[in-house]
């Protein structure tokens, strides 16, 4: 692996600096995740028969394939929320003055600083019965009775966003700052407008920032168990609460290490889908 | 003895090792580790069980290990022949599933002297009960003006939209679905009727928590105003100025044992032993009981009083009589069966 002590060439480097991370690794992630495969591919509770039935049992049955679906749904919409909220906040950012700049960050940052089990409580207060959003409606007398917005789809994908926007924003606001602005001025004074102007120079030139920030929003948005378990509530089953259910309360623990490494392939393959798109918007912003 | 440099240096070490990671000195040595439940079971332990027995064994060393029943029968299965737990604490369902999986030692019930003063509901040849949980009726005393008295009261079309539950996963969940199937003609074996019944609950479901505790912060929302609820927990809401009202059902309110084991082939039995002791005595219990605890008695020479006295039963007769329990052997069989049901069938 390292490089060869003969000729040392100055454009190649060892990997030896690597190695104490890459043990890490393999010691606490790699062995445990071959323990789960290894206990997946077992049919019986106590693991002593070989088969493929829990992956058989997961992927003919249209329930947990629903549990699936609704989770990978879940996840897009989250990061299409983040995207849509975070774009023009970045953009921003780039815009205005250092010290806007600073509160700027500042705002985007501090929801990370803040216990996600105490962010998703506030949601709770925001979106319940008596909450501050039905409590403005009815005193405005917009609405009689108070809306349902905990325990639904709805809630669930508002405090997401709120939860995972960091993620979005960070990624974001260092792709922007990397364009140079001159370029817009030039697009402009070529006769091209705003929109153009977006679409045509700004947008694939972030494309990068926004492909990174919608993979990580959509990794943290669907393994969000503690938001997906209280703002959604018991009856809104997403997969890392049906893993839970299998491996905790059912000791099921064949069927829960099945549940996890198909849950795993499935954001795999959505994650592989971003990179690609990543590696295509490379060859487009080069153009 | 001559001590040269090295062997001093030696020994050092291996002390500082020794101090460093105890798990590398002999077993013996290891304190007493308890595991029992997080929150407000934690608390109420470490300030009255543990000085108990702390007193009458002379300063023993002993740790407060707590985690969920299913965290302590996977760290005692990962080492079963030198177990880092001594004693664990479970609801019903998980401590057949710790006698299944042959995770416990009988309780030596001849050398005991509390066993016998347990009400026999209690009395647990695997390990008894120094507590007993239980669940009725929860309700918001300022929005519900008539006290509920039954479990049917939460069909009332009154309710429509009011009434939070909580699914499987939990030992309350599950118990209240069998209480609420026998309620309609069914059993621990058969709860069909239940799931019917929760069918025709649908209209007023205001919410299906994912837990209790999710389930009694929606109160403090307004987002329901009646549900099965644990007494205990209800309790500690109240104290909190949460307006909130426990009623027993005159079904009979449902009551878990929770029960407290020596794991088999701990190296400190004894102690196990003598910390269950102080668990089962009316000394500690009558302390449990009483506020802000509230924990619900099992020895019959515990005199029940205050909000127990007035909520639950005066006394281990009419606790006997008020109080329903459960075949969990039964209900274990299916569960998991009826957790994949209600996954299924309860959406709102």
């Amino acid at each position: 692996m390292g490089a060869a002590p003969a000729s040392r060439d100055v454009t190649s480097y060892g990997m030896g600096l690597a190695a104490p991370l890459a043990l890490f690794f393999l010691l606490f992630f790699v062995a445990p995740l071959l323990q789960l495969l290894w206990l997946s591919l077992h049919n019986d509770t106590t693991a002593l028969h070989w088969g493929l039935g829990q992956y058989l049992h997961f992927l003919t049955d249209p329930f947990s394939l629903s549990v699936l679906g609704s989770t990978l749904l879940l996840g897009a919409e989250v990061t299409a929320v983040c995207l849509v909220l975070g774009f023009p906040i970045a953009w921003l950012y780039q815009r205005v003055g250092p010290k806007l700049q600073t509160i700027i960050i500042l705002i985007v940052l501090l929801p990370l600083l803040t216990s996600v089990v105490v962010r998703t409580f506030a949601w709770i207060v925001i979106l319940g019965r008596q909450g501050i959003i039905n409590a403005t409606l009815q005193s405005l007398g917009i609405i009689d009775t108070p809306l349902k917005l905990l325990y639904t789809q709805f809630g669930v994908v508002l405090a997401l966003a709120q939860v995972q926007m960091p993620l979005m924003t960070l990624p974001l606001i260092t792709a922007l700052g990397r364009i140079d602005p001159n370029l817009d001025d030039a697009s402009c004074s070529l006769g091209a407008g705003s929109w153009r102007t977006f679409f045509r120079i700004v947008l694939p030139l972030a494309l990068p920032g926004v492909i990174a920030g919608c993979t990580l929003t959509y990794a943290a948005a669907i393994t969000a168990f503690i938001t997906q378990s209280l703002i959604g509530g018991g009856q809104m089953l997403f997969m890392p609460m049906y893993l839970y259910q299998q491996a905790s309360t059912l000791q099921n623990w064949p069927f829960a290490a099945a549940i996890s490494i198909i849950f795993l392939l499935a954001v795999l393959a959505v994650v592989s889908v971003f990179t690609t798109l990543g590696r295509m918007s490379r060859g487009y912003g080069g153009a | 003895m001559i001590m040269n440099r090295r062997s001093l240096l030696t020994t050092a070490l291996t002390l500082g090792a020794m101090k460093a990671f105890p798990g590398l000195s002999y077993a013996q040595a290891r304190p007493l580790v308890f595991a029992t439940f997080t929150g407000s079971w934690e608390e109420a332990h470490k300030a009255v069980l543990v000085p108990a027995f702390r007193k009458a064994n002379a300063d023993a060393a002993m740790v407060l290990d707590p985690m969920l029943s299913v965290d302590q029968i996977a760290k005692v299965n990962a080492a079963k022949a030198n177990p880092p737990i001594d004693v664990m604490l479970h609801d019903p369902g998980p401590a057949l599933v710790a006698i299944g999986q042959d995770l416990v030692e009988p309780y030596p019930v001849e050398k005991s002297a509390y066993y016998k003063d347990l009400i026999t509901e209690a009395q647990e040849p695997m390990g008894p009960a120094p507590f007993f949980q239980v669940v009725g009726l929860t309700y918001n005393p300022e929005a519900v003006k008539t006290p509920p008295t039954s479990w049917a009261d939460l069909w009332k079309p009154e309710f429509k939209g009011r009434v939070g539950i909580t699914n499987l996963n939990s030992t309350l969940g599950t118990g209240w679905l069998v209480e609420i199937a026998k309620m309609r003609g069914g059993s621990e074996a058969n709860v069909d009727p239940g799931f019917k019944a929760l069918e025709e609950l649908k209209p007023n479901l205001a919410a299906v928590a994912a837990n209790p505790g999710a389930l009694a912060t929606l109160f403090q929302q307004g987002q329901i105003d009646i549900s099965p609820g644990n007494f205990n927990a209800i309790q500690i809401l109240k104290a909190r100025g949460v307006p909130v009202e426990f009623v027993a059902p005159k079904e009979g309110a449902i009551a878990f044992k929770t029960t407290i084991h020596i794991v088999k082939n701990s190296p400190n039995r004894e102690l196990a032993f003598k910390l269950i002791e102080a668990s089962l005595t009316p000394e500690v219990q009558t302390t449990l009981m009483n506020p802000p605890y509230l924990i619900v008695p099992t020895n019959s020479k515990v005199t029940m009083g205050g909000e127990i006295a007035r909520v639950l039963a005066k006394d281990t007769a009419e606790l006997k009589q008020k109080f329903v329990f459960q075949d969990w052997k039964k209900i274990n069989e299916q569960r998991s069966a009826w957790i994949e049901r209600f996954n299924r069938e309860i959406k709102i």
